[in-house]
């Protein structure tokens, strides 16, 4: 084989802060062939998105340096050229037309002032100089590559106007409006819902092959990786840890946090009670040296399977919920009368007994997160009921709801937005207890923060710090303190984990089981992410479109879905085991010879 | 079409706040002391001529009953009397006559200057010319200059130049206008004017003995200057704060991955996402402008809205002083609506 297209050098990139130098980038080097799908696989904070920036030398300049190293790339401009020394003019004939990216968050990376043809073409019009008849031309042939429905429309759309998938195909439009020789794409999928992720990753396959194209793909999600890559690095704080082949790296790791982080991520294929977390397989020392542990205790555990969902249907139900609807209306007209509503929860009937974990599933947009919202009266249900307790909440004064909410509590989505900036996490964890009266003096509430500063993992000093001080998986650990001083019969959690690091993630969820063999608690647990359903729940809820399509235990959900929705749901999720690397390296071997024929 | 029955919705508000605006204004110039009989009366106080004047402005009249006249004499559709005596009042077009009464089109009627007997809309439409100079003037030197220093310190944040920019926009915020005009007016109108060319006072128009009236556009730099400095300084930190939030985006990483040059992603994409917050700064000063910036008129002698009101207020002659607030309201309304119209052509998410 020729050079490589691509080959990074002991790429250092540095930032430099008030608080010292941060190496954010450590001596990185990889190489990247001709129509190869290169995986970048890290946590947060791991450099793996700073690395891809600094070969565009996209990085903030200052606080980011690039400290050092060499990335030579086989331009069709300038022959074989240094990207990390380019003059900016040379930069700008690179970037976009050469090498080209696609960002994370499709809802962002579009800019909202212009039309998404306009946009595409934009690019066209700079590189190749087309006229902006022939752009839009090409942009439209572009649109229906990606397939993206009805081009024109799209064209003429503004990008808050179309679907997130419908972005991100937008965004692969003009990331390959100019046939790159590489194409970095940064977490594409994981603003995305499964399905729409599933298709994304298709289109990619196929674009490499048709196109091309080598593509720099950026994940913390292994599950993708297995799906689409052909080779795996593996980054932890700055440094590659493990780089090698797909297969290799997911039938035989060698570095402890590559184990780790396979083992880390709750899988369909099998129930576990406890999952392994990093801390399971190595420690870091205070210079940074990664050692080895050796690994028995948590095997063993891992091991083993959850026992069969236990319902004893003899108990009464905790919550009881009839016929519940949520409806928002859609105002329109002069005198703002409502003529339509979004039907957001439509009619969802279920009960949850004591003690018992419920994995509320579905995709953005099916009506999961108001219906647990619904559940507190955080918004007003539209029409049904919902006894807790045998009280119906639905129908309960403001003093007596405020009262009932004692029993009820919920922890949110996003660890960084619910806790007050203003307020000692102390505070935090004590003020619920204040406003309920709960235990008579200040000194005894204050004791209870202690302790449950202890039971979720952190320390009696931490009672003063201010929120920023802490990482995201603190912070949801403080959330959850916080639920737990009422001693709540029920917590609901929303999206809990989905902000966090997959190792985060194990720790929040093994704290959460923890608690409900410690305290009895029942939890409804809202999740666009199945895997960590199968993990946590006895019984499944799939919801779509504002109904519950499917409920039961969680094995025979997964196992033996009755739904067609479920199944597709169940289909798209990347499993990341080893007979779906095989199966993905036969499809885009498929792929290959389809097109050269 | 949607933007018609945005326009009629918002001019129907229009219409409810000015007719908010008159009520309020009535009763608050029927509190105040001061008896427009004796000042229209003069010298002449004998009681015949009192009553007269007062029949005729209709202060004899109940509150309540003055008040609707005093509507139907704003109000451009109006139910006119038939008499002679109003009929000089103001030019109308019937439209429809009933009995002695005719409901007529008309421009809205704001009387007559107790002063000078002139109408307050002659006098005000008189003085507007050199009002819309002056805030035009001073608030395009002010947008355009205050954009392009707000981008300049927002790209290079915490460098000396926006050290230099940021804390001169401080001083410019602080110094109340006056003062600042008083500065201005001396240092390059007098003590340096032989170098500027420039004079301490002087109209927009200058009367020449041979070739007759003509614009004079020296004369308007001083007093677009003194009267821009705020509104330049408030741009300018408006448009630094909204540019540097903008800057941060993913839209604008992404313009940077196109290849674009620099000036296209920041011009092109970064300033047209940045503009909303620094269009209400804009629009809020150019209505406070237009209402008449009454110390920069009063200090450079320039003749314009201010200038007349302060003048009017001075002498308690209350017509004026109604008529010009009403129009600095209407001006306030009209502006409003354009700039909500500004706001949706400028972002499409912006929904009329």
């Amino acid at each position: 084989m020729s050079a490589p297209l691509l080959r990074v050098n002991q790429l250092q990139t540095h930032f430099q802060s008030h608080r010292g130098l941060t190496k954010a980038v450590d001596n990185v080097s990889f190489t990247i062939n001709q129509q190869e799908t290169v995986a970048i696989v890290g946590e947060s904070g791991s450099g793996k998105s700073v690395t891809s920036l600094s070969l565009m030398q996209l990085i903030p300049q200052p606080p980011g340096i690039i400290a050092g190293g060499e990335a030579i790339f086989q331009s069709r401009h300038f022959g074989e050229v240094d990207l990390l020394k380019l003059s900016s003019k040379q930069l700008q004939k690179i970037r976009g037309n050469e090498i080209s990216m696609i960002f994370q968050e499709p809802m962002s990376s579009l800019n909202p002032v212009y039309t998404c043809g306009s946009q595409v073409a934009e690019v066209l019009i700079w590189h190749q100089k087309l006229s902006k008849a022939e752009a839009k031309e090409r942009t439209l042939a572009l649109f229906e590559q990606v397939k993206l429905p009805r081009p024109e429309k799209i064209f003429r759309a503004y990008p808050h106007e179309i679907s997130g998938g419908q972005k991100q195909r937008v965004m692969i439009a003009m990331a390959m409006a100019c046939g790159p020789s590489i194409l970095i794409a940064d977490e594409p999928t994981t603003a995305l819902d499964v399905t729409v992720q599933a298709h994304i990753l298709d289109l990619l396959n196929d674009l490499r092959v048709r196109s091309n194209t080598s593509i720099l793909f950026i994940t913390h999600d292994l599950g993708v990786v297995a799906e689409i890559a052909d080779k795996i690095i593996v980054m932890y704080r700055g440094r590659i840890v493990e780089q090698g082949s797909v297969w290799d790296i997911f039938s035989n790791p060698q570095h402890p946090y590559t184990k780790a982080l396979l083992a880390c991520r709750p899988k369909l294929s099998m129930g576990i009670k406890y999952l392994p977390t990093v801390s399971d397989f190595m420690e870091v020392d205070s210079s940074g040296y990664i050692i080895p542990k050796v690994v028995s205790v948590s095997k063993e555990e891992s091991g083993s399977q959850l026992d069969s969902a236990y319902i004893n249907n003899q108990d009464k139900p905790l919550l009881l919920v009839n016929n519940l609807k949520v409806h928002f209306p859609v105002r329109k007209g002069i005198f703002a009368r409502s003529t339509e509503y979004i039907k957001a929860v439509d009619g969802v009937s279920f009960e949850v007994y004591p003690n018992e974990t419920i994995g509320l599933v579905g995709e953005s947009g099916c009506g999961k997160t108001t219906l647990g919202r619904a559940l507190l009266r955080l918004v007003q249900p539209t029409a049904g009921s919902i006894y807790f307790n045998n009280i119906n909440i639905a129908g309960l004064s403001t003093e007596a709801l405020r009262k009932s909410r004692k029993n009820f509590q919920m922890v949110f989505q996003d660890p960084y937005a619910s806790l007050n900036p203003m307020q000692t996490i102390g505070e935090a964890i004590m003020e619920p207890m204040q406003v309920h009266q709960v235990l008579k003096t200040e000194k005894e509430r204050r004791d209870k923060v202690y302790q449950l500063l202890d039971t979720v993992n952190l320390l009696p000093e931490h009672f003063h710090r201010y929120p920023h001080e802490f990482s995201g998986g603190q912070r949801q650990r403080i959330s959850i303190a916080r639920a737990l001083a009422l001693e709540p019969k029920c917590i609901i959690c929303d999206e809990s984990v989905s902000a966090l690091d997959v190792s985060v993630q194990a720790q929040v969820l093994n704290l959460l089981n923890k608690l409900k063999a410690e305290f009895g608690i029942t939890y409804i647990f809202i999740t666009h992410d199945l895997a960590v359903a199968r993990f946590m729940a006895d019984r499944i809820f799939v919801m779509n479109a504002g109904k519950i399509v499917e409920s039961g235990p969680a094995h025979e959900v997964y196992t033996n879905p009755q739904n067609a929705y479920t199944r597709t749901l169940l289909a798209a999720i990347p499993k990341g085991e080893l007979e779906n690397i095989k199966e993905a390296q036969a499809r885009r071997e498929a792929l290959m010879i389809q097109y050269s024929a | 079409m949607k933007i018609i029955g945005f326009l009629l919705n918002r001019l129907g508000h229009g219409v409810l706040i000015m007719l908010g605006v008159v009520v309020a204004i009535f009763f608050l110039f029927n509190v105040l002391p001061g008896d427009p009989v004796a000042l229209l009366a003069g010298q002449r106080s004998d009681l015949a001529t009192r009553e007269a004047i007062s029949t005729e402005l209709g202060l004899d009249k109940p509150l309540p009953e003055q008040l609707l006249f005093y509507l139907n004499d704003i109000s451009p559709i109006s139910v006119h009397a038939a008499a002679a005596a109003n009929q000089e009042k103001y030019e109308y077009t019937p439209l429809l006559s009933f009995g002695q009464n005719v409901l007529v089109l008309k421009t809205p009627y704001l009387r007559r200057s107790f002063q000078s007997n002139k109408k307050v809309t002659a006098i005000l439409l008189d003085h507007l010319t050199g009002t819309l100079w002056l805030a035009g003037a001073a608030m395009l030197l002010a947008t355009v200059l205050g954009i392009s220093f707000g981008i300049i310190a927002a790209l290079k944040p915490h460098s000396w130049l926006d050290h230099l920019l940021i804390s001169t926009s401080v001083l410019g915020i602080s110094v109340p206008s006056f003062v600042a005009a008083i500065l201005i007016a001396i240092t390059f109108g007098f003590y340096w004017s032989h170098v500027t060319g420039l004079s301490l006072t002087g109209q927009l128009y200058e009367i020449d003995a041979f070739t007759g009236k003509h614009l004079v556009l020296r004369n308007l730099i001083l007093p677009a200057f003194a009267l821009g400095i705020r509104p330049l300084a408030v741009i300018t930190q408006l448009t630094r704060s909204s540019m540097i939030e903008v800057l941060s985006q993913d839209y604008m990483r992404t313009a940077r991955a196109k290849g674009l040059p620099s000036y296209r992603v920041v011009v092109g994409h970064g300033l047209k996402n940045a503009l909303n917050p620094v269009i209400t700064a804009v629009s809020g000063w150019l209505a406070s402008l237009m209402a008449g910036a009454f110390f920069i008129e009063y200090i450079f002698n320039w003749k314009g809205i201010g200038a007349v009101t302060i003048h009017a207020v001075e002498n308690l002659d209350f017509p004026v002083v109604m008529g010009a607030t009403l129009f600095i309201a209407f001006l306030f309304v009209l502006i409003n609506i354009l700039v909500d119209v500004l706001y949706a052509l400028i972002d499409p998410r912006v929904k009329l």
